[in-house]
């Protein structure tokens, strides 16, 4: 009879945030963009710039027109879908895992 | 709190687990715990809420702020 332990890791130490960003490897993420825009796609690969590929991503641009008369504030938001995306990472704002409806 | 002598990274220990308040130069807040962050002041916050004048989107786990982006994170709380 051979019983065997499967000990499940933890670590106590400090890691690094780009180690979290590790663990949303090849799930689907949410990244926030300089110039209003919004990305939500399957990460494939990133570095410490955070340059990173997207796959099967959605990219929404979000305008905000001021109406002249009534001056409301109107939301735009234009959305595109690119199979597969090289991001660089200076316009990267915040990545995290896809939004739920708050 | 002692400031003397302290290194960076004695610094970064003492205020990861705190609830903080992160700003981004586009008048963007992050409220969240601080969950790690490190030299390039990249930071990692748990249950994340963002405030643009008022509430929009709330993170949930894991929320990752890129370092330069210009922002300051302040400790929002004094813990008892």
């Amino acid at each position: 009879l051979i019983v065997s332990f499967f000990q499940q890791q933890t670590t106590n130490t400090v890691e690094e945030p780009l180690d979290l960003i590790r663990l949303s490897l090849d799930e689907r993420i949410y990244v926030k963009m300089r110039n209003d825009r919004e990305l939500r796609g399957r990460l494939h690969a990133y570095d410490q710039h955070l340059n990173m590929i997207l796959g099967d991503v959605e990219e929404t641009v979000t305008t905000i027109e001021i109406d002249e008369e009534t001056y409301e504030e109107i939301y735009k938001s234009t959305k595109r879908n690119i199979p597969m995306l090289f991001v660089r990472g200076d316009g990267v704002v915040l990545v995290a895992p896809p939004l739920r409806v708050g | 709190m002692s400031l003397r002598k302290q290194t960076p990274s004695d610094f970064l220990k003492q205020i990861i687990g705190r609830p903080v308040v992160v700003k981004l130069n586009s008048g963007v807040d992050y409220r969240g715990v601080l969950a790690c962050l490190d030299g390039y002041m990249n930071i990692a916050l748990e249950q994340t809420e963002e405030y643009v004048n008022g509430q929009l989107k709330n993170k949930y786990g894991d929320a990752f702020i890129r370092g330069n982006n210009g922002n300051s994170s302040s400790s929002s709380y004094c813990s008892p």
